[in-house]
C-alpha cells in the first residue's frame, strides 16, 4: 500500500470508528434485552464457552457443551441473530481489462452492511440439540447488469444427539451429528470450518483455491457421523456425506447445480477425524488428524457425468492458555490433497499463455496435489482487547488447466470466460501457490460485539510474487485492509 | 438417501429414548434431575468429576465443608455473590436449582476426597515458608490474624469456612483481592477486615503455601 493510500485509509478508519462507536452504543443499550441463544440457555457469559470471549473459538468447557449436543442448560427460545458491517480496501483494484465497472471486492473502500444471519440454536431434549444458521449475503453476486445482488443461503448446520456416561473412573461422550460441512462438527479451532478467516467477509481475496476439506463442500452436502470422546483424552469420529439434494436440500438452500455454486458428490464421501487431547492447569492441547475421500461429478448438473477423485488428509494442533485475564491460543493446520482427474479432462490442450504471447502450454495434467499450511496465534486481555497473527501458505502442482483468464485467446479455448473478469483471478503460472500473513487487532466493548481491523499481506499469489496475471498485477496488489463491526444477539 | 434417512430415523428413536433418561440429563431448571447427575454431567466440566479441578480458573470443591458449599450456591442463585467467577459462570447455572439440589450438590462435593494440587509451585520455597508463617501466625504488626484460626490448622476448613489446602493459588489470590477491594461476596464479609492490610506479596505467599498443602 502506498503512503497516500495509507493516509486515506487512516482517515477512513477514523470516520468508520466514529460510526462504529455510534453503532456500539446502540448495541449496548439493547444488550439487556437480548442475548445469544446458547448464553440464554446456560445463563453463562460468552467467556465460559469462548476463549477470552473471542467467538467462535471454544474453551475446554465450550467443547464439552458442543460435544454433549448443546444440551446443557434450560430449554429456551432457540433464536439468535448476527450481523456484520465492514469496510474492505484492496490495495489495487485497477482492472487492466478496461472494465470501469469491475468492482472487487464488493464496494471496495465503502462501509457496507456485509452479512446477517439467523440461528436456530439450542437444546431440544435431554440428548438433542442443534445449531442451524441461515445467512443473508448483501453482496452475493453481480447480476447481468453488473449490479450487486443479495441472497439468503444455508450456512453451517450441526444437529446432534449425544449422551455422556461418566463416573469417577470413566468418562465417555458418545454422539451423532447431522451436518452440512465436513469439520463443522469439530470442537477444535484448528479444523477448517472454525479455524481461520472467521470474521464474515474478511480476507475477500484470500486463497484462490483450497483442498476440498477446507470448505469445498460446505453447505452442499449432508452427512451423518458418529463420534466418541473418551476420558477427555481420545476423540474419534467417522462420518459419511452425500449431496444435499432432494430431502436434504434444506441444508443447502441457495446453492444450485445450475449456477455452479454446488458440487455433486458421487455416492457417499467418508470423513474421519481423530484427536488426542490433554488439559492441565490453565493449559489445553490437542493433536489431531483428519481425512476425506470424495468423488465429484465433472458436471454437477449431470449425475451421470464422469468424476474427479479427491483424497484429502490433514494434521492439526491447538494449544490454549486460559487464565483470567489472559487467553492465548495457537492453532496450526496442514492439509494435503491429491486430485485424480477423469481421463476426459487429462491430456487436453493447455490454455493460452499470455506471458509467452501465443504459445500453448503443455497438455493438462491427470492429477494435481495441493498443500495448505496455516498457523494462527491469538491473545485476548480481559476478554476485551486482543490481536491475532496468522500465516497461510498454499502450494500445488503445475497444471496448464489452471492457466486462465485472458480475453482474446487465439485458441478460442477460453471463449466462455467473461472478458470482464477482473485480473485478480488471472493465472499465468498454472500454479496455485499463495503465501501471506494476516494481522488483526480487535476490541470487544461488550461481550456480544467485536470490532477490529485486519491487514492481509500477500507475498505470493497464484504462483508468483510479481505479474502473476500477465498484465502486471503483483501479489501485493491484493493486500487488503478490512475493518468490521460484528455483533450477535 | 435411504441410508441417511435410516440413520436419521435411528436418531429420532434414540432421542425418544433419551427424553426419559434423566440420569444422564444436563438439564438445569428441572427439579427432578438428581444432584448427583448434575454434579457429573454439568459441574464436572469445570470442577472435575471428583471436585479436584485441574484448571485454576475453577476452584477445587473436593472436601469443602458442606455448609460452605451450600451458602455459596445459594449466594450464586440469589446473585448475592457477584464476583466475576460468580456471575460469569455460576449465576446462570444455579438460577433454577432447588434447595434440595443445592443440598445434594454440597453433599456430593463435600464427600469427595481432595487430592494434592498438581499445579507447579506458585512460589519459591522461601515464599512458601513466608506464606506458611502468615497462615499460622498472621502478621501481628499489621493486625492480620492467622488464617488457621478459622480455616483449621491444616487449612482443611470447617462449617462456614472453606477448605484452603490444595486450592489453586491463582484462585485464592483473586478471591482475597475480591474480599479486600469489593463487596461482591457479602457472605464472606468477615474476610474484608482480615484482608484489609494484606499486601499483594502477602496474598501470593500464603496462596503459594496453601496450594502446596
Amino acid at each position: 500500500m502506498r503512503p497516500r493510500q495509507l493516509l486515506d485509509a487512516a482517515a477512513r478508519i477514523h470516520s468508520l470508528l466514529m460510526a462504529g462507536a455510534a453503532l456500539l452504543a446502540a448495541c449496548y443499550s439493547a444488550n439487556g434485552m437480548a442475548v445469544p441463544a446458547f448464553a440464554r440457555q446456560t445463563g453463562e457469559n460468552c467467556v465460559a464457552c469462548h476463549a477470552g470471549g473471542l467467538f467462535p473459538e471454544l474453551t475446554p468447557y465450550g467443547r464439552m457443551f458442543k460435544l454433549t449436543g448443546y444440551t446443557l442448560g434450560e430449554r429456551n427460545i432457540p433464536l439468535s441473530v448476527m450481523g456484520v458491517v465492514s469496510d474492505t480496501k484492496v490495495s489495487n483494484t485497477a482492472d487492466p481489462n478496461g472494465d470501469p465497472r469491475a468492482d472487487f471486492p464488493a464496494k471496495n473502500g465503502s462501509l457496507v452492511f456485509t452479512t446477517a444471519s439467523v440461528f436456530l440454536a439450542g437444546k431440544a431434549t435431554n440428548n438433542i440439540g442443534g445449531f442451524v444458521q441461515m445467512t443473508y449475503n448483501n453482496y452475493d453476486h453481480l447480476d447481468p447488469n453488473r449490479n450487486w445482488r443479495g441472497k439468503t443461503v444455508s450456512d453451517n448446520a450441526d444437529i446432534r444427539y449425544a449422551d455422556r456416561f461418566i463416573d469417577n473412573r470413566h468418562d465417555l461422550v458418545f454422539g451423532l451429528s447431522l451436518n452440512n460441512n465436513p469439520s463443522v462438527q469439530d470442537v477444535w479451532n484448528s479444523a477448517p470450518a472454525w479455524g481461520f478467516d472467521l470474521v464474515p467477509g474478511s480476507n475477500p481475496i484470500g486463497l484462490p483455491t483450497a483442498p476440498l476439506l477446507s470448505g469445498g463442500l460446505a453447505q452442499q452436502v449432508a452427512g451423518v457421523g458418529a463420534y466418541a470422546y473418551w476420558n477427555k483424552t481420545v476423540y474419534a469420529e467417522l462420518s459419511a456425506y452425500r449431496t444435499a439434494d432432494k430431502f436434504w436440500s434444506f441444508m443447502s438452500q441457495g446453492f444450485k447445480f445450475s449456477d455452479g455454486s454446488r458440487n455433486r458428490l458421487s455416492g457417499s464421501a467418508p470423513y474421519g477425524r481423530v484427536a488426542l487431547t490433554r488439559d492441565w492447569g490453565p493449559h489445553s492441547v490437542m493433536l489431531g488428524a483428519m481425512g476425506l475421500e470424495a468423488k465429484l461429478h465433472i458436471d454437477p448438473n449431470d449425475p451421470g457425468s464422469p468424476t474427479n477423485r479427491y483424497s484429502d488428509w490433514g494434521v492439526d494442533g491447538q494449544y490454549q492458555y486460559i487464565l483470567d485475564p489472559h487467553a492465548a491460543s495457537a492453532q496450526v493446520s496442514y492439509l494435503h490433497e491429491r486430485i485424480k482427474y477423469d481421463a476426459s479432462l487429462a491430456g487436453q490442450p493447455g490454455a493460452y499463455d499470455a506471458s509467452a504471447g501465443t504459445a500453448l502450454q503443455p497438455l493438462t495434467s491427470s492429477s494435481d496435489t495441493l498443500e495448505l499450511f496455516r498457523a494462527k496465534a491469538s491473545y485476548v486481555y480481559r476478554a476485551a482487547y486482543g490481536g491475532t497473527l496468522s500465516y497461510f501458505k498454499l502450494r500445488g502442482s503445475y497444471n496448464s488447466a489452471s492457466q486462465a483468464g485472458i480475453p482474446g485467446d487465439p485458441t478460442g479455448l477460453l471463449a466462455g470466460f467473461s472478458p470482464l473478469l477482473p485480473s485478480v483471478s488471472n493465472n499465468i503460472t498454472g500454479k496455485p501457490d499463495t503465501t501471506g500473513w494476516t494481522t488483526e487487532v480487535f476490541w470487544l466493548p461488550v461481550q456480544y460485539v467485536r470490532t477490529g481491523v485486519q491487514y492481509t499481506m500477500f507475498s505470493r499469489y497464484l504462483g508468483a510474487a510479481r505479474n502473476y496475471d500477465g498484465w502486471g498485477r503483483d501479489a501485493k496488489d491484493n493486500d487488503t485492509l478490512f475493518f468490521y463491526v460484528w455483533g450477535a444477539y | 438417501m435411504g441410508r441417511l434417512a435410516t440413520i436419521a430415523g435411528a436418531v429420532v428413536v434414540l432421542a425418544a429414548a433419551g427424553c426419559s433418561d434423566i440420569e444422564h440429563s444436563r438439564t438445569l431448571g428441572n427439579p427432578d434431575v438428581p444432584a448427583r447427575t448434575l454434579a457429573q454431567q454439568v459441574c464436572s466440566n469445570c470442577h472435575g468429576i471428583d471436585g479436584n479441578s485441574t484448571s485454576p480458573n475453577f476452584p477445587r470443591l473436593a472436601g469443602q465443608p458442606e455448609e460452605y458449599l451450600r451458602i455459596q450456591l445459594t449466594g450464586f442463585r440469589s446473585h448475592g455473590r457477584s464476583d466475576p467467577a460468580g456471575f460469569e459462570y455460576m449465576w446462570g447455572l444455579s438460577h433454577h436449582l432447588t434447595d434440595g439440589q443445592i443440598e445434594g450438590l454440597a453433599s456430593y462435593f463435600a464427600a469427595q476426597a481432595p487430592t494434592r494440587n498438581p499445579d507447579p509451585p506458585a512460589g519459591t520455597p522461601e515464599q512458601i515458608r513466608i506464606g506458611s508463617d502468615i497462615f499460622s501466625h498472621g502478621v501481628p504488626g499489621r493486625n492480620i490474624p492467622p488464617c488457621s484460626g478459622c480455616h483449621g490448622d491444616h487449612g482443611q476448613g470447617k462449617g462456614l469456612f472453606p477448605r484452603l489446602a490444595g486450592q489453586h493459588a491463582d484462585y485464592l489470590v483473586k478471591q482475597l483481592t475480591v474480599f479486600q477491594q469489593t463487596h461482591q461476596r457479602p457472605a464472606g464479609v468477615a474476610m474484608s477486615a482480615v484482608t484489609h492490610e494484606l499486601t499483594r506479596e502477602n496474598m501470593k505467599n500464603v496462596a503459594a503455601f496453601l496450594q502446596a498443602q
